[in-house]
């Protein structure tokens, strides 16, 4: 391929076997090269994160409450959540019932009216602005359901930039962006800007941008809304995968009852507050008198 | 339960993603960047006509030393050196305004695009720092072209007074530091207007700064 991606400084698109040349380039001492080199420091860079321990996601009489002129508008009211390492949850409830509000106060990408979110034990109000960074660019993976995608780069480049971020030398970074987007079905469209993707190839991209740093948790607001039956189940597959084999904590929102089948538990929201929790198990029956109802 | 051992890490800044972001930016809003750098251009092109032009008087606080470049007639008061003073203060508070006002606007625009970066780990110090280079570089082009377009009129017109004898009274010592001195200014508004803005929604919550919310 001869295309270029302005981000990772013009340099043309690699196949795998192209590694070699990379190589040659450290060895001559290619500015770039050398850049790179001192950038990574030779610190392996998701050695962190393969320790997996017992992090969990837990909230503590968290609300959120948006003022509109004279009404007050409860979008969470004292909710209190306790997630496992490695559990894989699933989060239903109408629409405006507060499953948005609540990925992003988890997230950390907005603040509690009140309460407290700790994910690993640590409270996350008390994070400075770099460990918040950290925490949003190494720790969890967000799935939004307006996807944020950055309008003015590529499905590479923004797959790319957690990585970046995350201080990956630009090449593996670039490598490593092309392989999760093949994952997702994306691979013949790397260089496409969002207003050049689909509805569901836009989530797609924003799915693999949610794995490219390998989080511990991911949080995926209605992942699947936009993408057709069998992408759908091979992206809550692949969650399910990670789940299962790396221990990723999952927390996914969703209005589609045959999502549940790979869930540990179930939470049902209502009003901005937690109407009812459940195991798999108990649920199965729910499930069928719905599929009954319909 | 057992404490877990997991720690928050720390991201660095890097250099290369600041310039590469930057870049990226300005890349990709080349028709914007466009429209920016003619303000700037326009700005400065007429301060630093008003520092060369040919009647400059000597005494004048732009002339020899700072300024000189020019100071063919001598015969100045000093109610025109304060009419000179006037006219470059306008000229300064027109471009301040154009220039700053373009910037709040350039970012104000990309609310979304920085909670998005923030959303993604991104640092507050990496998104203030792509979007001042971005500035400045436009800055430096804008100015500089303002400069080149400035000093052009100047000549032109001394050419016209003064004709073929203009060029062997005139001296160019003064010249460098005027054209830095502009640049300066021009660097300096549009880092200025882009650093309020970014330096807000970087310190907003990602969210918050998406909806652009003050
Ligand atoms: N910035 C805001 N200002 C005012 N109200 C808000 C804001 N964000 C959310 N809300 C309100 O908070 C409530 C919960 O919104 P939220 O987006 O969390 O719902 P949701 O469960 O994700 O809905 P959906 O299934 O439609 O995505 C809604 O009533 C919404 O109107
Ligand atoms: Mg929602």
């Amino acid at each position: 391929m001869s295309e270029r991606n302005p981000l990772l400084s013009g340099r043309p698109l690699r196949s795998p076997d192209a590694r070699l040349d990379a190589t040659a380039a450290v060895d001559s001492g290619h500015p770039d090269a050398r850049a790179e080199q001192l950038v990574k420091g030779g610190v392996d860079w998701f050695a962190d994160l393969d320790r997996q321990v017992d992090q969990t996601v837990m909230t503590s009489n968290v609300s959120k409450h948006y003022r509109m002129g004279e009404q007050i508008i409860k979008a969470l009211d004292d909710v209190t959540v306790n997630i496992a390492a490695g559990e894989y949850i699933s989060i239903m409830g109408p629409s405006g019932s507060g499953k948005t509000t609540l990925f992003n106060c988890i997230g950390g990408l907005t603040k509690p009216t009140s309460g407290n979110v700790f994910i690993d034990e640590i409270d996350v109000a008390q994070l400075d602005a770099n460990e918040l960074a950290w925490l949003r660019c190494r720790k969890i993976g967000y799935i939004f359901q307006s996807y944020n995608i950055i309008k003015v780069m590529t499905a590479l480049e923004n797959v790319t930039l957690p990585m970046l971020f995350a201080g990956l030398p630009g090449d593996e970074a670039q490598d490593r962006g092309v392989e999760i987007l093949g994952r997702v079905g994306l691979g013949d469209r790397l260089l496409h800007t969002p207003k050049e993707l689909s509805g569901g190839q836009q989530q797609r991209v924003a799915i693999a941008r949610a794995f490219a740093n390998r989080p511990a948790i991911i949080l995926a607001d209605e992942p699947t809304a936009n993408l057709d039956l069998k992408t759908g189940e091979e992206i809550i597959m692949l969650m399910k995968e990670m789940n299962r084999e790396q221990g990723v904590t999952v927390i996914c929102s969703t209005h589609d009852h045959k999502m549940l089948a790979q869930s540990d538990r179930i939470i049902w929201m209502e009003d901005g507050r937690i109407k009812r929790i459940a195991d798999r198990d108990e649920v199965k029956i729910t499930v069928s008198q719905m599929s009954d109802h319909q | 339960m057992e404490k877990a051992e997991w720690q928050i890490g720390e991201l660095r800044l890097r250099a290369d993603l600041v310039w590469a972001l930057a870049m990226s930016s300005l890349k990709v809003r080349m028709g914007r960047a466009f429209i920016t750098g003619l303000t700037i251009a326009t700005t400065t092109a007429f301060m630093m006509y008003l520092l060369t032009m040919p009647y400059a008087d000597p005494n004048a606080p732009f002339h020899d030393g700072v300024a000189g470049m020019m100071g063919l007639r001598t015969d100045r008061d000093a109610g025109e050196v304060q009419g000179f003073l006037l006219m470059f203060v306008m000229a300064l508070l027109v471009a301040a305004a154009g220039v700053l006002n373009t910037m709040l606007m350039n970012v104000s625009q990309r609310y979304r695009e920085i909670g998005t970066i923030k959303c993604l780990g991104g640092l507050d110090r990496l998104i203030l720092f792509s979007v001042l280079v971005e500035a400045a570089l436009l800055g430096l082009v804008g100015a500089g072209l303002g400069v080149i377009i400035g000093l052009a009129i100047s000549l032109l017109l001394s050419v016209a007074d003064y004709g073929g004898a203009f060029w062997s009274h005139v001296g160019f010592g003064g010249l460098p530091l005027k054209v830095i001195f502009v640049l300066l200014i021009g660097m300096g508004l549009t880092t200025l207007g882009a650093a309020i803005p970014a330096q807000i929604a970087a310190k907003m919550p990602p969210i918050e700064a998406m909806r652009g919310e003050k």
